[in-house]
């Protein structure tokens, strides 16, 4: 379990803070998404999460970080990197650039971990196959599509086996067949059980996958609860937040003032069509 | 109102020799909003780059109201052609929003009053004139893109070419991209985007060009290029219709591409 | 380790027979057995043409103390002292010059870096060194890119010397801004897979180092000294 207990962080010279008494927790399995307007505060929020936030980061936090209860705070960058993975927006800064193939880029996590070099084998194996990217396993890391460079860095995470993944936008700078490829991965990873926060503009994907859902505004939470319920809050799109297509749609029959039949009709189709929401 | 024609345009990659754009026939009418949609690889980037010289055609020819591209510099073809690039830390280097705003029209030679009023409506088409001194690094990425797109409007070509501007945008960002459309449509000018994002296209565009291994293989309004025949199409490059296409389809009605087309339909 | 040796004892050994000897012993040799002469002549070469060049002006019309003439030009004269020392000098750059494209050329970058970590060095120097290699490539292709998008604004790279050194301002800073802001996300990405972990990292595998290449490192390292110390004694003259 993480959690965050009122935390309040401001990055080094800035006049505010950044996020303002944000508590959250993520339970064991559960994949939590975030949304709110550009710069409410996701990506700091996904910073402190991961612990990246005062170490390397700099800056002041308040509150306390917690995992399984313990306090983070005493422990080193390297020490949560094993606990807490983080996977952010650009492919290509995830990359470590020294490595030749996508199996050496898998490997790199649990080689700087000192594991015993059978683990890391086990490790490496494991996660290309869980991403099915085994096939490219001899590619160039630097000479892959963009969706197939996130998909390595999420694999390159997943072999630490943190109990805990952070995912920072992880298809912002990606088109439709990558996002649709990240997309995938994460669900199966759900579906597994992994515990998942991610934060993204693409609330569609989000209703695909998410059990919980927290809306920040402005460094503060506005709005959080059951993901069905916070996407088809009215108050979302006063935060920045588009709604679901499924949830526009529906919004704007009702504000059309369509009639019974035709709402419901509208609604056997979502449901024909597997809509989530 | 400039129009534009790629005339069996192809594009090899001399370094890679790779066949980026394969016989592309393309008419642009002056005014018009375009939405370029495909993969990355697809050649919608090399497309656009042909449009302002700084790719010129392997075969065939580029014309910008009639005349070959081919005879002007990129700085010539500036004047024409507005092209806002994705990534706007690729294009920022001044010390201030204003001042990187200047930097377009400045190179088009305006000067005084008229570089001020240039530069004062493009920033204020996108919401950053309460910045004009901040650093564009004290910006977020998002609001840095808009300033890239300041920049361009800025210049005030009769056309304008957007590469993905709804990306890493919030609802309000994708708002002053909508809006910026409407206004530049309503001054008569033409506007090209590239867009991953359907919905957008769908809704924003009278005419989606969709691309796939450097080929034309589906051209019309979102209506025709989202009806159920042209799924297969879409999909073998991996696009998905938007929600509202498929709802339509799903319960019978005429093409849909829009939230407000099926609500329509559905009222009938 | 070879390529330093030969560089070193390029500087070391003066005369033309002996940095022949050195090119044909150091360079070409472990260039036949390695199956890149060809490429590493091309390379050499055009690594140290501009600067051989200007070695053979200065130093055949230049060359104080000269004698025998073998030319005039108006005023300038060149002489055989200037040729040979000219011919001495340009030797040893080529020798240099092949050690140094033998080593890139020989060497993946990943291997080196390997090496140096199995053998001690800390995960994250030699790191810096592999990454700085990879430098050059990436921003390369970024400054393509930035040209184009300031091309695109009207920025005229087709003009006058000096409307070129205006133009330099929004090219350079976008390169030198945009890998800024790049290194502290690269950074992030590191420490998040644990890079920042002191000791050593488990290594996959080691560059095979079979017993001849040990052997002739050695040999060339345990060269050098021996070099060194006979010009010292005076014992080289008659190579010279």
């Amino acid at each position: 379990m993480l959690e965050l207990d009122a935390v309040t962080y401001r990055y080094a010279g800035a006049p505010r803070p950044s996020l303002h008494e944000v508590s959250l927790t993520l339970g064991d399995g559960e994949v939590v998404g975030i949304v709110g307007a550009s710069e409410a505060g996701k990506s700091t929020l996904c910073l402190v999460a991961a612990g990246l936030a005062p170490r390397t980061v700099g800056g002041t936090l308040s509150g306390h970080v917690l995992l399984d209860g313990h306090d983070v705070a005493p422990l080193a960058m390297h020490e949560l990197a094993e606990r807490v993975g983080i996977c952010f927006a650009n492919p290509a800064t995830q990359l470590s650039r020294v490595t030749a193939t996508v199996y050496e880029e898998v490997a790199f996590g649990p080689m700087n971990l000192g594991l015993p070099r059978g683990d890391v084998i086990d490790r490496t194996g494991a996660a290309l196959d869980a991403f099915g990217i085994a096939d490219i396993a001899e590619r160039e890391p630097a000479r892959l599509s963009g969706g197939q460079q996130q998909l390595v860095a999420v694999a390159g995470l997943l072999a630490i086996r943190p109990q805990h993944l952070v995912l920072d936008e992880p298809t912002a700078q990606l088109d439709p067949a990558g996002t649709q490829l990240v997309a995938e991965a994460l669900a199966r990873l759900a579906a597994d059980g992994a515990s998942i926060l991610i934060a993204e503009q693409k609330t569609d994907l989000l209703a695909q996958i998410c059990t919980r859902m927290v809306a920040l505004e402005a460094g503060r939470v506005a709005l959080e609860g059951a993901a069905a319920e916070v996407l088809a809050d009215e108050r979302l799109s006063g935060l920045g937040v588009a709604f679901p297509a499924s949830v526009r749609i529906r919004r704007l029959a009702e504000a059309a003032s369509l009639r019974a039949p035709q709402r419901d009709k509208l609604a056997a189709a979502l449901a024909t069509m597997g809509s989530p929401i | 109102m400039t129009d534009l024609a790629l005339e069996s345009v192809s594009h090899v990659y001399a370094r890679s020799g790779v066949r980026s754009l394969d016989d592309v026939s393309l008419r642009v009418a002056g005014g018009e909003r375009l939405a370029l949609v495909g993969q990355n690889g697809s050649g919608k980037t090399t497309l656009v780059r042909h449009l302002n010289g700084l790719l010129r055609p392997s075969a065939g020819r580029v014309t910008i109201d009639g005349a070959d591209a081919d005879g002007y510099t990129v700085a010539q073809l500036a004047r024409s052609i507005g092209l806002v690039f994705q990534d706007p830390d690729q294009q920022i280097f001044a010390g201030s929003v204003r001042a990187e705003a200047e930097f377009g029209p400045r190179n088009l030679g305006l000067r005084g009053t008229q570089l001020r009023a240039a530069v004062d409506e493009a920033l204020d088409a996108v919401g950053l004139s309460a910045e004009a001194r901040t650093n564009p690094y004290d910006l977020g990425a998002s609001r840095r893109k808009l300033l890239a797109l300041a920049s361009v409007l800025a210049m005030r070509t009769p056309v304008l070419v957007v590469d993905e501007p709804t990306t890493g945008q919030d609802v309000r960002g994708v708002a002053v991209v909508r809006r910026v459309i409407d206004t530049a449509r309503a001054a008569g000018r033409t506007v090209i985007a590239i867009s991953h994002d359907m919905e957008f296209v769908a809704s924003a565009f009278e005419r989606v060009v969709v691309l796939r291994a450097g080929r034309v293989i589906l051209d019309g309004p979102p209506s025709a290029v989202f009806a159920e025949s042209s799924w297969p199409a879409l999909r073998s490059t991996f696009l998905e219709p938007p929600l509202a296409a498929r709802l339509g389809a799903q319960l019978g009605l005429q093409p849909t591409p829009t939230d407000d087309a099926l609500i329509r339909a559905l009222a009938q | 380790m070879a390529a330093l040796a030969v560089t070193l004892a390029a500087i070391m050994l003066s005369g033309v027979v002996a940095p022949l000897l050195l090119i044909g012993v150091g360079v070409l040799l472990p260039a036949a057995v390695a199956g890149v002469v060809r490429e590493l002549s091309r390379i050499a070469l055009l690594l140290s043409l501009p600067l051989a060049i200007s070695v053979v002006l200065v130093n055949v019309f230049f060359f104080p103390g000269g004698e025998a003439v073998l030319l005039r030009v108006g005023p300038i004269v060149a002489t055989a002292e200037g040729l040979r020392f000219a011919l001495e000098i340009l030797l040893r750059l080529a020798a240099i010059s092949g050690a140094v494209v033998l080593f890139y050329l020989t060497t993946r970058p990943g291997d080196l870096v390997i090496d140096l970590e199995a053998r001690g060095v800390s995960p994250r120097l030699a790191f810096v060194v592999n990454a700085s290699v990879q430098t050059v490539p990436t921003m390369v292709d970024r400054a393509a890119d930035i040209a184009a998008a300031q091309r695109a604004r009207g920025l005229d790279s087709e003009g006058s010397p000096w409307a070129r050194v205006r133009g330099l301002l929004p090219l350079v800073a976008p390169v030198v801004l945009g890998s800024i802001a790049e290194v502290e996300e690269r950074t992030m990405a590191l420490e998040a897979r644990g890079f920042t972990r002191p000791g050593r990292r488990t290594l996959l595998w080691r560059p095979a180092d079979s017993r001849r290449q040990a052997v002739a490192r050695w040999l060339l390292v345990a060269a050098l000294p021996l070099l060194i110390g006979l010009r010292t004694a005076g014992w080289l003259a008659w190579l010279g």
